[in-house]
């Protein structure tokens, strides 16, 4: 390592700041209570912070916190009783808990690669228009990122529909049989994974844009002259630096995959059979509809875990490391 | 069989359940009750749209009788918090989960978002100390079994429905089908009426006109009947084993799924989840591609109003048990848990019985395609110039009723689930119900 040299002025400074660091650390330690104190030379910013955090407290926090403890009890208005680990006993010997976690991990692992690299593809050819028609494409795939998932999935199913559906209407110019499409078991999960395939992901393609848009022309240019192509150029250096925006998009998308749900509950309801069952979707039936609160509450941990482990693995083996 | 419109002389004759309700009524219930004049304040009721008035307000009948009970009592006020019928079972489980429940609503407890749990837990209040022994008997059996729970009264019933099969007559007359008489036919005539009525109107070679469907989805009993035919149940007499996998019941079951598996007499559609997109077939009148299908009794009055359609009402076709059989639900209001504010109590119960009267299940009769559960409203003859309401009154006495289980929600879902399978093709009914079995024997435990 090359040793870096300071100028008498700068090396002045350090020695300055240094003196006046060892004098905080002394004051530290005789006033320990250094957060009271921050909090008393920063009250504006916390005041600021303030109703966030109340409203986090109250409508984040709090619920999880009770959930938690929701899971150890079998809830009753008259009184709830302490049950140990006996709904984690019961979540996890449960053929519907298991049937859901399956059907929901086949979701996720189909449209969370499709969702982000079809973000990646449609950002580069959008990178490359003139503004009007940046701005114009833009907007147009983000559109459905602020319609409502019901409306979406109300026009869905009925394009799915068996006598006059549009799915069913192209095919039947190639002479190809109508499909039952959300009514068989062997092809109602994988329409509502075509479904969300489909629809663009439009978060990723705005910040893959707003990242490509910062990514320095002279890297390009230097590339250019030692001879890479536009291809090499991607793969080597978009691809590459992209890789933050990538990590905390396969993050945001595979946390909404496992929370699949409007779908389900507008389209199939979790039929036929149990071949569109989703943990979400099991997590409401039994909270509503059976009232098992403490079990609901248990399901919900369990896919907060689940979720957790998954993060964690994304996050280290797409990590942009120095 | 359980009959919808037993009398109460033989309701009084014959259950051990009534004389612990009588025992427990007024005189024999321990319960301070309070005083309704003595209430000042606020009364909640949640309601879902019923039928419309000129101005296509569907709570105008509500919104009159709170103004009426108002005016009559200072000092009360009543707040209707209107709730599509699609959401009030999801909004009522959400309020109970959060303890803020309304004073009154109108839920079946016989399998909605109101369970015998519930009861159990003291969400629901015991209405006994607020009605007579008089005024009791004047509803029906039945109307009054399914509110009642270890021998308490926990609600107040204001109607009782059933299914029935709706044919659309200009169906028949095209296709030059002679409709059963007096709506009553047998299996193997029922099946050849729609294998009759499924035709290819435009000579495509394509089937546009179907002769029955329905749709099976967990909470809907529209097919459940032709599941009966040859008689049997979901469940065995005292409720701890699976029945359904009784051989005469699979093979009613395999029957209704061959209509479109093996018979062609029913769209692909027969068996799926969608319960608007099947009403539309029969009832809109720019679709009408299915000739029969099984409804509730509220579909005549929209096949009599939105939807006009020139129809009839038939019972269920008879099976090898040679009796028609169809399935029945009772609606009503429920008081919810009022704590120890027994003048409230008095009053809410007051204002539950004041839109439960003779007069107004007469009204609601005439209107809103159900049957009073009182038995003077009956007799009022709300549907003297309705004969297809006439005739679905009629079948009254076909009525079964859905077991009452604690666990019937789970129950059915694990049965319904794999009916969807059979209507698929993808299980036989023996494979399903031997499925069914196992998970419903399961939570029988």
């Amino acid at each position: 390592m090359t040793q870096v040299k300071l100028d008498p002025v700068q090396e002045v400074n350090m020695n300055e700041n240094r003196l006046q660091g060892t004098k905080n650390a002394k004051k530290s330690h005789k006033k320990p209570n250094t957060v009271w104190r921050d909090m008393k030379k920063n009250y504006s910013a916390y005041l600021f912070l303030l109703p966030k955090l109340i409203l986090f407290v109250l409508f984040v926090a709090f619920p999880v916190v009770w959930a938690i403890v929701l899971s150890f009890q079998k809830y009753r208005f008259n009184g709830s009783i302490f049950i140990g680990l006996d709904n984690y006993i019961a979540v996890f010997n449960s053929e519907a808990f298991s049937i859901a976690l399956k059907n929901t991990l086949l979701f996720t692992v189909v449209t969370v690669p499709f969702s982000v690299i079809s973000a990646l593809v449609i950002s580069v050819m959008i990178f490359g228009l003139g503004k009007i028609s940046q701005s114009f494409f833009r907007s147009a795939f983000y559109l459905p990122s602020v319609t409502s998932m019901v409306i979406i999935a109300m026009v869905w199913r009925w394009m799915y529909n068996y006598d006059f559906g549009l799915f069913n209407y192209f095919l039947s110019w190639f002479g190809v049989e109508p499909i039952n499409w959300l009514g068989q078991s062997a092809t109602a999960l994988w329409a509502l994974i075509i479904m969300s395939c489909l629809i663009p992901f439009g978060t990723g393609i705005i910040m893959y844009l707003a990242s490509m848009g910062s990514i320095s022309q002279s890297l390009y240019e230097a590339a250019r002259i030692d001879g890479a192509n536009s291809l090499k150029q991607f793969f080597h250096i978009t691809i590459p630096l992209l890789k933050p925006t990538t990590l905390y998009l396969v993050l945001l998308s595979t946390i909404g995959s496992f929370q699949v749900f409007t779908q389900i509950i507008m389209m199939t309801g979790g039929g036929p059979g149990s071949s569109t069952e989703t943990l979400v979707h099991l997590i409401y039936k039994t909270g509503f509809r059976d009232f098992e609160y403490g079990l609901a509450s248990a399901q919900a941990v369990v896919l907060f875990v689940i979720i957790l482990i998954f993060s964690i693995i994304q996050f280290r083996v797409l990590r942009h490391d120095e | 069989m359980k009959k919808l419109w037993k009398k109460p002389t033989l309701l009084l004759a014959s259950l051990g359940l009534t004389a612990s309700m009588l025992a427990a009524c007024s005189g024999g219930s321990n319960e301070e009750v309070g005083d309704a004049d003595e209430f000042k304040g606020t009364i909640t009721i949640w309601d879902g749209p019923r039928w419309p008035d000129e101005d296509d307000n569907k709570y105008h009948w509500l919104e009159s009788k709170i103004a009426e009970y108002e005016a009559a009592n200072e000092g009360i006020k009543i707040e209707l918090v209107q709730v599509p019928w699609a959401e009030m079972g999801d909004k009522l489980g959400v309020s109970i989960a959060g303890q803020a429940w309304p004073d009154i609503a109108p839920v079946d407890i016989s399998g909605s978002s109101v369970s015998i749990d519930h009861i159990e837990q003291g969400v629901v209040e015991p209405l006994d100390a607020y009605l007579t022994k008089e005024e009791k008997a004047d509803f029906y059996e039945n109307a009054l079994d399914a509110y009642s729970y270890d021998g308490k009264l926990y609600g107040i019933p204001n109607s009782i429905t059933l299914h029935t099969m709706l044919l659309n007559l200009d169906l028949f007359e095209e296709r030059g089908v002679t409709p059963p008489a007096n709506g009553k036919w047998t299996y193997a005539e029922f099946l050849k009426t729609a294998k009759d009525l499924t035709f290819d109107r435009d000579g495509d070679g394509k089937t546009d006109v179907y002769g029955f469907s329905t749709y099976i989805l967990p909470g809907y009993y529209e097919a459940w009947p032709f599941f009966y035919k040859n008689g049997g149940s979901p469940l065995n007499e005292d409720l701890t084993g699976f029945t359904f996998d009784d051989p005469k019941v699979v093979q009613a079951i395999q029957d209704l799924a061959d209509l479109k598996l093996k018979e062609d007499a029913a769209p692909e559609t027969l068996g799926g989840s969608d319960v608007g997109g099947t009403f539309q077939a029969w009832a809109n009148e720019e679709q009408r591609t299915v000739a029969m299908q099984p409804w509730a009794t509220w579909a005549i009055g929209a096949a009599q109003g939105k939807y006009p359609t020139n129809f009839m009402v038939a019972e269920y076709p008879t099976g090898d048990a040679g009796e028609a059989v169809t399935i029945g639900g009772v609606g009503g209001w429920l008081m919810f848990n009022q704590g120890d504010n027994a003048n409230k109590k008095a009053a809410v119960a007051d204002f539950m019985k004041f839109i439960s009267s003779t007069d107004e299940q007469f009204t609601m009769a005439q209107h809103y395609g159900i049957f009073p559960a009182r038995i003077s409203s009956s007799e009022m003859d709300p549907f003297k110039e309705n004969p297809e309401m006439t005739r679905a009154m009629e079948m009254s006495d076909q009525v079964v009723m859905l077991p009452r289980h604690p666990e019937w929600k789970k129950i059915d879902e694990a049965i319904q689930t794999q009916l969807q399978l059979v209507f698929n093709g993808e299980k036989t009914a023996e494979q399903a119900m031997a499925d069914a079995k196992k998970a419903v024997d399961e939570l029988l435990k």
